[in-house]
């Protein structure tokens, strides 16, 4: 499968990436001016970490959201391998929180749902890497780690 | 090759998508004895609160067995294992022979033997039918008996219901396996703001009533009742396994090896009935939770189909949701005290920060994290679960774990001194970014 990897050298930590997400994914004005104000809060599903890193969910290759949400509404697309939030059956009982290794699933309480990426599945690609103005983001192919046995 | 998968719930269906991911073809027959496939037993209380109707309530889409090519014996109870001959008798008057079983039959809800339990307006809150008949039990007043998660989540449904409740426990505090006492005054604070009448640190004697249930007598007092939810805790159903010979634990589940494997060949248990190894008390446990009866079907069905997989071990985990307005996540053990096998030169340590709103501990051995209670702020909750499942030595890091601003990035100096431990691509990947 596919995945966004960050170029360190390239990513100077300017929250782009979080601010576009939080508007163009996040809220429902889609507009910055008016997303700023919207309550419930948008809630971007990147998280520009550690000074700069912009980390989203990593799409693991065994995801524990997926064992641990107890009714199906964390799903992985057989497609793409991409892992997402049926947000209309999300019952808001954090399990996938509970085991997220990355800490980048969202608890939304006034939102009552999980918030996470999905790299905007719907879109065909992801708004974060399209903004990014020093090209620090971009899909690349995941690497097989595994030894290979001969 | 064929495959007899006995229950029909987490472990099970788990089990059967792990099977399918390796083998397409083999037959598969899926016995349940409760009726409703598919249902997740996670969410009775939401039926049970008028939240969530039945169709809701499926943790699969309900052409599950078509797609996956399973045969389902729906309200079908396997009467009868034997090892040697790799046969099942069934309710139904047939025989079935295997080449590899999966046990995934759960618990049942312990029913104490308080007098007079059996009068009617009594239930305990396990199966789909136990939900309903809760669902349409009439009255104003409930008292919930035990106050573990399903008695705190039990509780809270009638309240939204606007049932008047009442959650009684034994114990001196709410809570007492997934909580300290700290945290459990948090979320004790939360479900008394809810409009529920607490009562610790005493215990229901006898329920009185001449058919059904009027009230409940403790030691303190009589607490008057429309009905009543007991829910003191699960056993795991082992009848098969007491049959067919398998070894059981020291808490009565069924022992499994790494490869969810029983004492018997080809014979696999996995979910609430099974005794697997805990990583965090370092001694064999049963862990009663959906996450752990998920994975455990994976690790079982990876096996049965012939990819030899080792199970790392469970380690318990609980999550509060939404249920009292604030979140609140507990894993592994609250107390060091509660690590069995410990020896004289194990270390143990705990580490608290309490804020107005917000409570953090972390409980080590050896600088290894076998705990972790969050309350208020939980996000980055698994951080926590990664580096106890990993048992890697973070006894360096301490503060920056403790920092309400903790985030991953944070963890890799730990992950890059532990690369073999953190093999897996998603991990892999980050490293190689050379942060
Ligand atoms: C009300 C409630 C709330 C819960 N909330 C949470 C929560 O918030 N978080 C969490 O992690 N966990 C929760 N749990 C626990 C969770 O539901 C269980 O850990 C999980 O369902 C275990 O799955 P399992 O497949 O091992 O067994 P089970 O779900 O117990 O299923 C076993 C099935 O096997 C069937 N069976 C048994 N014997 C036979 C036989 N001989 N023949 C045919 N069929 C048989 C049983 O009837 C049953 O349907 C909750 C449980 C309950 C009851
Ligand atoms: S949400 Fe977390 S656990 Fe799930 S796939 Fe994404 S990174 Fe992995
Ligand atoms: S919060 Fe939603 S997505 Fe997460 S485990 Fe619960 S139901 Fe599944």
């Amino acid at each position: 499968m596919k995945v966004l990897m960050v170029d360190k050298e390239k990513c100077t930590g300017c929250h782009q990436c979080e601010l576009w997400c939080g508007t163009e994914i996040a809220s429902t004005s889609r507009e910055l001016a008016r997303a700023i104000n919207e309550a419930p809060q948008p809630v971007p599903r990147v998280y520009v970490e550690g000074q700069k890193f912009a980390l989203q969910c990593r799409h693991c290759e065994n995801a524990p959201c997926l064992d641990a949400c107890p009714n199906g509404t964390m799903r992985r697309d057989p497609e793409t391998g991409l892992v997402y939030v049926n947000e209309p059956t999300c019952i808001a009982c954090w399990m996938c929180v509970m085991v997220c290794p990355f800490g980048i699933i969202n608890p939304s309480s006034s939102m009552k749902v999980a918030i996470k990426c999905d790299r905007c599945r719907s879109m065909g690609y992801p708004i974060c890497a399209e903004v990014c103005p020093t090209g620090a983001l971009s899909i690349v192919e995941r690497k097989d780690y595994r030894k290979k046995k001969f | 090759m064929q495959y007899i998968i006995v229950g029909g719930s987490a472990a099970a269906i788990s089990a059967v998508e792990s099977i399918r991911s390796l083998d397409r073809d083999s037959r598969i027959d899926l016995f349940s004895d409760e009726e409703t496939p598919l249902f997740s037993r996670v969410l009775l209380p939401y039926y049970v609160a008028e939240e969530l109707s039945k169709p809701l309530l499926n943790f699969r889409p309900a052409d599950f067995f078509e797609t996956n090519r399973v045969t389902p014996h729906l309200g079908v109870k396997v009467t009868s294992l034997n090892g040697a001959t790799k046969t099942v008798k069934t309710s139904d008057g047939n025989t079935y022979t295997f080449d590899k079983l999966l046990l995934a039959t759960g618990g049942r809800a312990i029913v104490p033997p308080i007098p007079g339990v059996d009068k009617e307006g009594i239930s305990t809150l396990k199966t789909m039918a136990d939900a309903e008949k809760i669902y349409h039990m009439q009255g104003k007043r409930a008292v919930v008996i035990g106050a573990g998660s399903i008695g705190v989540e039990a509780c809270i449904s009638l309240t939204r219901r606007g049932i008047k409740a009442t959650l009684l426990e034994q114990l001196g505090q709410v809570m007492p396996t997934v909580f300290d006492a700290e945290a459990a005054q948090i979320v004790r604070k939360r479900i008394e703001d809810l409009g529920i009448e607490v009562f610790t640190g005493e215990k229901a004697l006898k329920f009185t009533g001449d058919k059904r249930v009027t009230g409940v007598v403790t030691d303190n007092r009589e607490i008057p009742c429309d009905m009543v939810v007991l829910s003191v805790g699960v056993r795991p159903q082992t009848e098969l396994a007491v049959q067919a010979g398998l070894t059981l634990g020291d808490m009565k589940g069924i022992r499994v090896d790494e490869t969810m494997q029983t004492s018997t060949a080809d014979i696999y248990a996995a979910g609430d009935v099974a005794e697997t190894h805990d990583i965090a008390r370092n001694t064999w446990f049963l862990n009663a939770i959906w996450p752990c009866a998920f994975e455990q079907g994976h690790f079982a069905g990876l096996n049965m189909a012939g990819q030899k997989t080792l199970y790392p071990g469970s380690y318990r985990r609980n999550s509060i949701g939404n249920f009292i307005g604030i979140p609140a996540i507990s894993m592994g053990v609250t107390h060091a005290e509660s690590c069995a096998m410990t020896s004289d030169e194990d270390e143990f340590r705990e580490i608290r920060v309490r804020t107005k709103d917000a409570y953090k501990k972390l409980v080590l051995r050896n600088g290894r994290v076998i705990g972790a209670i969050l309350v208020g702020q939980t996000q980055k909750a698994g951080l926590m679960s990664i580096l106890l499942r990993k048992q890697v030595n973070v006894a360096d890091s301490i503060p920056m774990l403790m920092s309400d601003r903790l985030n991953f990035m944070d963890l890799l100096p730990i992950l890059r001194r532990n690369a073999d431990q953190f093999s897996e691509p998603e991990y892999k990947e980050l490293m190689d970014t050379g942060l």
